[in-house]
C-alpha cells in the first residue's frame, strides 16, 4: 500500500477525478505518441494504477549495460556542466547525487571528471559565454528547451538514445520532440516532469468548500479563489506574472491551453509553429479569467505582477493562500522543511504538511486538461567550442549513459521530477519513490497532459518574455484583453517571421 | 527678548525635525541590515512564515555552523569563497594603489604633452557599463587562458578601479603645498625622496580612502566574476552564494547568513580606518 492509498479516506475524490482522468489519458498518450509507442513502459495504459504496477518489475545492472557502450576500462576525461542539488534542495537530492558520481567512478575508473554543478539562473547565460569563448564544457544538461536555440547556432553535436545504447521508445515522445531540431535530435532527456495543482486542505473547509476536492474546471478555480477571499480575506490563487520569469508561462499555459488557446500551435496535435494562436478565443477566454481574479476579484495577491513561485512559497505555508501551481518537489521540500523546524515551529511546519493536497490541473471550459511538459535534456558540445578543442566522445558517452540510464533517471530526480528514460518507471527505486512520496503518482499521471513548449529558437524569448507582458498589459489595466492578447500577437509574429524580437 | 525665544523655539523645531528625520534615515539603512541579521537566524520554515517573525521563536546559530563549519560541504565552499573574495580584493587594492600613487602624482605634478587628454582618457573605460565590455573581456582572457583564474578578476577589476583611484588621490596631491616638495629639495632630497617622505605621508587619507574603494569594489563585484568563474573552487562570494538559489525555492535564512558574513570584513575596514576615511572625504573641502 503506498503512502497515497493510506491517505485514501482524505483523497478520494482526487482518486475519482484521477480513475476518470485515466480514460482520457489513454487517448492522449495515443495521439501524443503518434506511431512511436515506448518498449519500456506502456504509455496506452498509462494511469497512476499502471504507474504502481509496473514499478519495481524491473532490474538493471547499470554499470554493465554502460559498459556495453562504452568498455568500463576506457581512460579518458569529461567535464560536464548541469544544476545540481544546492542548499534549498531536499537532503536526498545531495546524497543521490554524490551516490552517482561514485557510482561513476566505480563504473569507469579511467575516466577524469571535470563537473561544474551550476545554478539553474546562472547555467545559460555561463554556458552562452562559455561557447562565445570556446571554453564550453564536452556534456551539458539544460531545462528542456534550453538545447533548441544551441543546435540552431550549430553549437551542439547530434545525439540520440540509440547513440548510447537505449531506444528512442524508452522516451517520452514530447521530450523527444522537444531535443529536435529540423528533424535532427541534439539530446537526450534526462528527467520530465508535470506540474500539479497544490491546495490548503484547511482553507477550503475554513470557506466552506470540500477540503477534498480541487476545483475542477479553471471557472471553478477563478469561483473558488473568489470565495476564499471574500470568507477569509486571504489570496485564493497563487497567481504568478513576474516579467522575464520561467515561472509565469509554466503556470499561465496551462490555463491558456485548457481554454484551447496557445502561442503558437504547440497544443495542435501536430504542431508546425507557424500559426499564431495567441489572440484566438481561447487565449482571450484564459487571460480574462486571469483579469477576473486579479482585477474584478482581487482574489490572488497583489503583489503578483512580481511574484514568481518561490514568492508564493511563503503565504502558501503560513496559510495565507489557498492554492498554487507547482512542481512534485513542492511536498519533499514542505516536509524538508518540517523536518529541519523546530519547537513550535514544528508542530506549524506539521499541519502545513498534514494539510497540503496535491490535484490534477484543472480543465478547460471543454473537459481539455493541459500541463507544461517539463523536464531536463543531456547535450553534447561541439569540438570547435569546448576547452581544449576535443570532445572524447566515448568518454562523453559513458557519462550520458550512465545519467540517462532507467536507474540514475530516477535516483537523479528523485525529489523533484521523474525518470527520462520511461525503463526508470519500472525500477525499484521507482516503487520506493511512490512508496515514500506522497502525491507522485498525481503528478506522474499527468504526463500524458504535457505540452512542451514550441520547439523553436525563439521559443524563451516568447515564452519568458512576451507571455508575461501580455499578462501585465492586462493585469494592470494598460491594455483591455483584446488590446493586449492582439500586440501578443503582433509581436509573436514578428519574431516567427524573422523581423522582430528583442 | 520675546523675539529671540521665538527664533529659539523655531530653531529648536527645525532641529528636532532634523533628528526625526536622521532617525527616519537611520532606521532606512539600518533596518535590511537586522532583517538580513534576524532571518538569518530562523529555520527554513520560520523565514516562510506569513506575516513575518520579528523575531525568531527558535533562534538559531545552525546557519552560521553550516557555513563555518570546514568538515561540512557548504562550509567548505563558503569558507572556500570567502579566502578567494579575500585574495583577489587584497591583491587588485595593492596593486591599485601601487599604480595609482605615481600616476595621480604624475599629473598633479608635472606638466607633459597631452596630460589632459590622457587624464580623461582614463576615465573612458568607466564611461561605458560593465556589461558592454563583458564579452569581448572573456573573449580576451580565454585569448590568454585566464578563464577560471583569479589573474582575470584583478586585471579587469584594475581596469575600472584604477581610473578613479588615479583621479581621487590626484586631488589630494593638488592640495599638497608643492612649496613643501621644494622645501625638501632645496635641504637636499631626491624628487622620489621628497614625493615618498614628504607627499606619500601627507597624503595617507587620500590612499586609505583609494584602498578602500577599490577593496569594495573588488569584494562587491558581481558580472565579472559571474562571467569568468565557472569553477567552484575558484568562485568569489558574491557568485557563490547564488548557491542559496535554487530553481524552484531559496534557502533564505542561509543566503542571508551568508550575506552578513560577507559584510563583515568591509565593516571592520570602516570602522578601523574611518578617521582617515573621514579626513579624506573632507581634505578637499578646503582650498590651500
Amino acid at each position: 500500500m503506498t503512502d497515497f492509498d493510506r491517505h485514501a479516506g482524505v483523497g478520494r475524490p482526487v482518486a475519482r477525478q484521477v480513475f476518470r482522468f485515466t480514460v482520457a489519458v489513454g487517448l492522449a498518450a495515443s495521439l501524443m505518441s503518434g506511431t512511436v509507442f515506448a518498449q519500456s513502459v506502456d504509455l496506452s495504459q498509462w494511469s497512476p494504477e499502471y504507474v504502481k504496477s509496473i514499478a519495481g518489475s524491473t532490474t538493471y545492472d547499470t554499470a554493465k549495460d554502460c559498459g556495453a557502450v562504452v568498455p568500463n576500462d576506457y581512460a579518458g576525461r569529461v567535464s560536464y556542466w548541469y544544476t545540481g542539488p544546492f542548499e534549498a534542495d531536499p537532503e536526498i537530492s545531495h546524497r543521490q547525487d554524490a551516490a552517482f558520481w561514485e557510482a561513476f567512478k566505480v563504473a569507469y575508473p579511467n575516466i577524469q571528471t571535470d563537473v561544474q554543478s551550476i545554478t539553474y539562473n546562472e547555467l545559460l547565460d555561463k554556458f552562452r559565454t562559455a561557447l562565445l569563448g570556446n571554453a564550453a564544457p564536452m556534456v551539458v544538461r539544460l531545462q528542456i528547451l534550453g538545447g533548441v536555440e544551441f543546435a540552431a547556432k550549430g553549437y551542439l553535436n547530434p545525439l540520440k538514445p540509440e547513440d548510447v545504447g537505449y531506444s528512442s521508445a524508452d522516451f517520452w515522445p514530447g521530450a523527444l520532440k522537444s531535443v529536435t531540431y529540423e528533424g535532427v535530435g541534439y539530446g537526450i532527456p534526462t528527467n520530465n516532469e508535470t506540474m500539479a495543482l497544490i491546495w490548503n486542505a484547511k482553507i477550503f473547509a475554513d470557506a466552506g468548500l470540500d477540503p477534498e476536492s480541487p476545483p475542477a474546471t479553471w471557472d471553478d478555480l477563478v469561483i473558488y479563489s473568489k470565495t476564499i477571499h471574500d470568507k477569509l480575506g486571504i489570496a485564493g490563487y497563487g497567481l504568478v506574472a513576474k516579467q522575464n520569469a520561467g515561472n509565469t508561462p509554466f503556470r499561465f499555459m496551462p490555463q491558456l491551453w485548457a481554454y484551447g488557446g496557445g502561442a503558437l500551435d504547440e497544443a495542435a496535435p501536430t504542431p508546425g509553429y507557424k500559426e499564431v494562436w495567441i489572440n484566438n478565443e481561447g487565449s482571450k477566454a484564459a487571460l480574462q479569467a486571469a483579469v477576473d481574479m486579479y482585477v474584478r476579484d482581487k482574489s490572488v495577491p497583489v503583489s503578483a505582477l512580481t511574484n514568481t513561485q518561490a514568492e508564493n512559497q511563503g503565504p502558501f505555508i503560513a496559510g495565507e493562500l489557498a492554492m498554487v501551481i507547482a512542481h512534485p518537489s513542492e511536498y519533499a521540500r514542505m516536509n524538508d522543511l518540517a523536518s529541519k523546524a523546530t519547537g513550535a515551529d514544528k508542530e506549524k511546519a506539521d499541519a502545513v504538511v498534514a494539510n497540503m493536497r496535491y490535484g490534477l490541473m484543472p480543465t478547460g471550459p471543454d473537459g481539455k486538461r493541459a500541463v507544461v511538459f517539463g523536464g531536463s535534456n543531456i547535450h553534447m558540445v561541439k569540438s570547435d567550442f569546448v576547452e581544449g578543442g576535443q570532445v572524447d566522445e566515448q568518454a562523453v558517452k559513458a557519462l550520458i549513459c550512465m545519467w540517462t540510464s532507467p536507474e540514475w533517471s530516477v535516483k537523479l530526480n528523485w525529489a523533484s521530477s521523474n525518470p527520462g528514460h520511461l525503463g526508470g518507471f519500472r525500477t525499484e527505486w521507482m516503487k520506493e519513490r511512490l512508496e515514500q512520496t506522497r502525491f507522485l503518482d498525481i503528478t506522474t499521471s499527468m504526463l500524458p497532459n504535457g505540452i512542451p513548449f514550441p520547439v523553436i529558437p525563439e521559443a524563451p524569448e516568447i515564452m519568458n518574455i512576451i507571455i508575461p507582458d501580455m499578462l501585465q498589459n492586462a493585469l494592470t489595466e494598460t491594455m483591455t484583453v483584446d488590446q493586449a492578447v492582439e500586440d501578443a500577437a503582433m509581436k509573436v509574429q514578428a519574431i516567427i517571421d524573422g523581423s522582430g524580437g528583442i | 527678548m520675546s523675539s529671540i525665544t521665538e527664533y529659539r523655539s523655531g530653531g529648536m523645531g527645525w532641529r528636532w525635525a532634523g533628528r526625526i528625520f536622521l532617525v527616519f534615515l537611520l532606521g532606512f539603512t539600518i533596518m535590511p541590515m537586522a532583517w538580513m541579521l534576524i532571518t538569518s537566524l530562523k529555520t527554513g520554515f520560520a523565514a516562510m512564515q506569513y506575516p513575518p517573525q520579528w523575531w525568531p521563536t527558535e533562534p538559531t546559530l545552525d546557519n552560521y555552523w553550516r557555513l563555518l563549519d570546514p568538515s561540512g560541504s557548504v562550509g567548505q565552499d563558503f569558507l572556500r569563497y570567502f579566502w578567494n573574495s579575500m585574495w583577489v580584493s587584497v591583491v587588485t587594492t595593492v596593486l591599485a594603489v601601487a599604480v595609482a600613487v605615481p600616476a595621480a602624482y604624475a599629473f598633479s605634478r608635472f606638466r607633459f604633452p597631452g596630460r589632459t587628454f590622457l587624464f580623461f582618457a582614463v576615465l573612458l573605460r568607466n564611461m561605458f557599463p560593465a556589461v558592454v565590455f563583458l564579452v569581448p573581456l572573456f573573449i580576451l582572457m580565454r585569448v590568454l587562458g585566464l578563464v577560471n583564474t583569479h589573474g582575470s578578476l584583478i586585471l579587469t577589476y584594475l581596469t575600472f578601479g584604477l581610473p578613479l583611484a588615479i583621479w581621487l588621490l590626484k586631488g589630494f596631491y593638488d592640495n599638497i603645498p608643492i612649496q613643501l616638495e621644494q622645501a625638501a629639495r632645496i635641504d637636499g632630497a631626491t624628487r622620489f625622496q621628497a614625493f615618498f617622505l614628504i607627499v606619500m605621508p601627507l597624503s595617507t587619507p587620500g590612499i586609505i580612502a583609494t584602498s578602500i574603494y577599490s577593496f569594495i569594489g573588488a569584494w562587491n563585484e558581481y558580472i565579472y566574476a559571474y562571467t569568468f568563474l565557472t569553477r567552484h573552487d575558484q568562485m568569489t562570494l558574491p557568485v557563490g552564494i547564488q548557491r542559496f538559489f535554487s530553481e524552484n525555492a531559496t534557502d533564505w535564512p542561509g543566503l542571508m547568513a551568508a550575506t552578513f558574513l560577507m559584510s563583515i570584513p568591509v565593516v571592520v575596514l570602516f570602522l578601523v580606518l574611518q578617521r582617515y576615511f573621514v579626513r579624506a572625504l573632507t581634505e578637499g573641502a578646503v582650498k590651500h
